[in-house]
């Protein structure tokens, strides 16, 4: 599935739920789901600033398709962190740089968390973004050579 | 079925481990009388968990953190009974079950002056985006008795900040103009006059402040360009040092103006330059420490220095500044952690960057020997956490309470001045056991 196609499906699943705290529950129950980020990466390199959580974020090429792993001392913020990941997971590094996350707002994430959740949900997105600019630039540099 | 109790069981029931919620704004909590009730306050002991809140998705998240559980006892109240209903509801959905309502806030405990209230003793100084409103129209809010006023939208190397969007008619003002780049210290007296005089501030306007919270990364090349309300909090301090006799700070900085829905501004406003700023600066000296009365104040016995800066900073993994190599923290001085890094204050500070509930942060502080008996120099690497601090304290009506202005930036260009890093012994020293959440 391209990225979009995950999004919409995020948009549904979100979308049958009556209010915004069960929108909450559904997003700590991603966080659950979401893989256990090895213990390796749960270090200053990976940590993302700005957060008020402690959050890390690492990323991996793997046969052209960037694979995220994320971890976070906060529920939600594990929760936030596992929806990016759904949608930018498996993708090549040029399409996640080229990602427009219209989910995150059609969602209500942007709009309905505090404004500290929601500086850390742009935390988030900031760095996936970042790990792929420079994922593209290294693979650009390889061609180069 | 929701149950709605009376004064006289609510009186009962506080004899009891019950937990009080108070559903009024921030403002209401903390003072001010905003439906023209007897008595401004809250019920002693209730937490402070505004309406508003329940806009958030994460809702339930600061309940928690706010220690209430879903055993505990609840008492529900605010001013209008169907918000009271509506909350309890939340909670009843939220797995709470022992949930009251009281109804009777404003016409029965406000009105009795036997029932004890509570408020944040300089309120006046903490306003709401609502009060700034009624300033700007002409309308003679509450609590104010002057003829002259000036809002100023706070920054650091950031004009871009207050011309993207601002409380209509307010100034920008770049914190630099108030502390000298060099020393990251306020600036002398003369320097001070001139800059106050060219924004048009005389000690007996009332300059009501406030910055933009902008997700400060401490990655960039300017973090403090992103924090822009810790750097209003900071002006405020200068300001009443100098001698500015009524600095208000506006609640939550720009987030509540937003919140608010009111309209925003992208005008540059011109600034009206004063001739003369009419009060000797500085009128209150007091409230500024330099280095020499820092080491006597480790010293005492009556005094205490208290560190705002993060985890990391005070163990010297981290600096927290890009511009200063010096890791470690000040030996002697007790920990007051403010939050992730250098420009987050997460933990003197509610989800939308109202001040946090101040019985809260006096908790905290208590724990660890921080206590109004004492003359207090809070300080951080170069004053704006310090200021913020400060200015929670001097809110709560400390008497004695001051900023270290140089904090670790000057003391650790001095190599003469000691320094420690790592953990420290908690069993040797409880004073700096680490407080905060």
């Amino acid at each position: 599935m391209d990225i979009n196609d995950i999004q919409d499906q995020i948009i549904d699943e979100f979308a049958s739920l009556e209010d915004r705290f069960e929108k909450y529950e559904l997003l700590i129950k991603h966080g659950m789901q979401m893989p256990a980020m090895d213990k390796k990466y749960k270090t200053d390199r990976y940590a993302v600033k700005g957060c008020q959580s402690r959050l890390w974020i690492a990323s991996e090429v793997i046969d052209g398709r960037m694979i995220f792993h994320a971890d976070s001392d906060s529920e939600i913020v594990r929760g936030m962190a596992a929806v990016v990941l759904k949608v930018v997971n498996n993708q090549s590094p040029d399409q996640v740089t080229k990602a427009d996350l219209y989910f995150i707002y059609e969602i209500g994430l942007r709009n309905h968390l505090s404004p500290v959740r929601a500086n850390g949900l742009a935390s988030i997105v900031k760095r996936i973004y970042e790990l792929a600019h420079y994922s593209v630039t290294q693979d650009q540099e390889r061609n180069f050579s | 079925m929701l149950r709605e109790i009376s004064t006289e069981r609510l009186i009962e029931l506080m004899r009891r481990r019950v937990k009080i919620i108070d559903l009024r704004s921030v403002e209401a909590y903390n003072g001010w009388k905003l439906q023209n009730e007897k008595r401004g306050g809250h019920i002693p002991g209730a937490k402070s968990l505004p309406l508003k809140w329940t806009n958030y998705m994460d809702w339930i998240e600061i309940v928690r953190h706010k220690e209430i559980l879903p055993h505990d006892e609840i008492i529900i109240y605010g001013y209008q009974p169907d918000e009271s209903h509506k909350v309890a509801l939340l909670f009843g959905k939220a797995g709470y079950e022992n949930i009251w309502i009281y109804n009777n806030y404003i016409n029965e405990w406000s009105t009795n002056d036997y029932l004890p209230v509570d408020k944040l003793p300089r309120y006046r100084h903490l306003v709401s985006a609502n009060w700034v409103n009624a300033l700007l129209s002409g309308k003679n809010p509450d609590e104010y008795d002057n003829d002259k006023y000036i809002v100023v939208h706070a920054h650091y190397r950031n004009r871009d900040a207050y011309l993207s969007g601002h409380i209509p008619g307010a100034i920008d003002m770049d914190t630099m103009e108030l502390e000298s780049p060099e020393t990251w210290n306020r600036r002398s007296p003369g320097e001070l006059k001139k800059a106050l005089e060219q924004h048009g501030i005389t000690g007996d306007t009332t300059v009501v402040l406030y910055g933009k919270h902008m997700n400060p990364d401490n990655d960039d090349e300017f973090p403090g360009s992103a924090a822009g309300h810790i750097g209003a909090i900071r002006c405020a301090f200068i300001m009443m040092y100098a001698g500015v006799k009524d600095v208000r700070v506006l609640n939550g900085g720009f987030q509540s103006w937003e919140d608010a829905g009111f309209e925003i501004s992208i005008e540059d406003v011109s600034k009206r330059m004063v001739a003369d700023f009419g009060v000797n600066i500085p009128a209150n000296p007091e409230l500024a420490v330099d280095t020499h009365e820092a080491k006597e104040m480790i010293l005492s016995k009556d005094a205490d220095l208290v560190c705002v800066r993060s985890y990391p900073e005070y163990i010297g993994e981290v600096s927290g500044y890009n511009y200063i190599s010096a890791k470690g923290r000040i030996p002697g001085a007790v920990f007051a952690d403010c939050g992730s890094d250098a420009y987050h204050m997460e933990n003197y500070r509610n989800l939308d960057h109202t001040t946090r509930e101040y019985h809260e942060i006096e908790e905290i502080w208590r724990k660890s020997g921080i206590t109004p008996d004492k003359h207090l120099a809070f300080y951080c690497g170069t004053g704006w956490r310090g200021s913020e601090a400060w200015f929670n304290a001097w809110l709560m009506g400390w008497p004695r309470v001051s900023v270290y202005d140089g904090g670790w930036f000057e003391w650790s260009n001095d190599p003469h001045n000691p320094y420690e890093t790592g953990i420290p012994d908690f069993s040797n020293n409880e004073r700096v056991k680490r407080v905060g959440l």
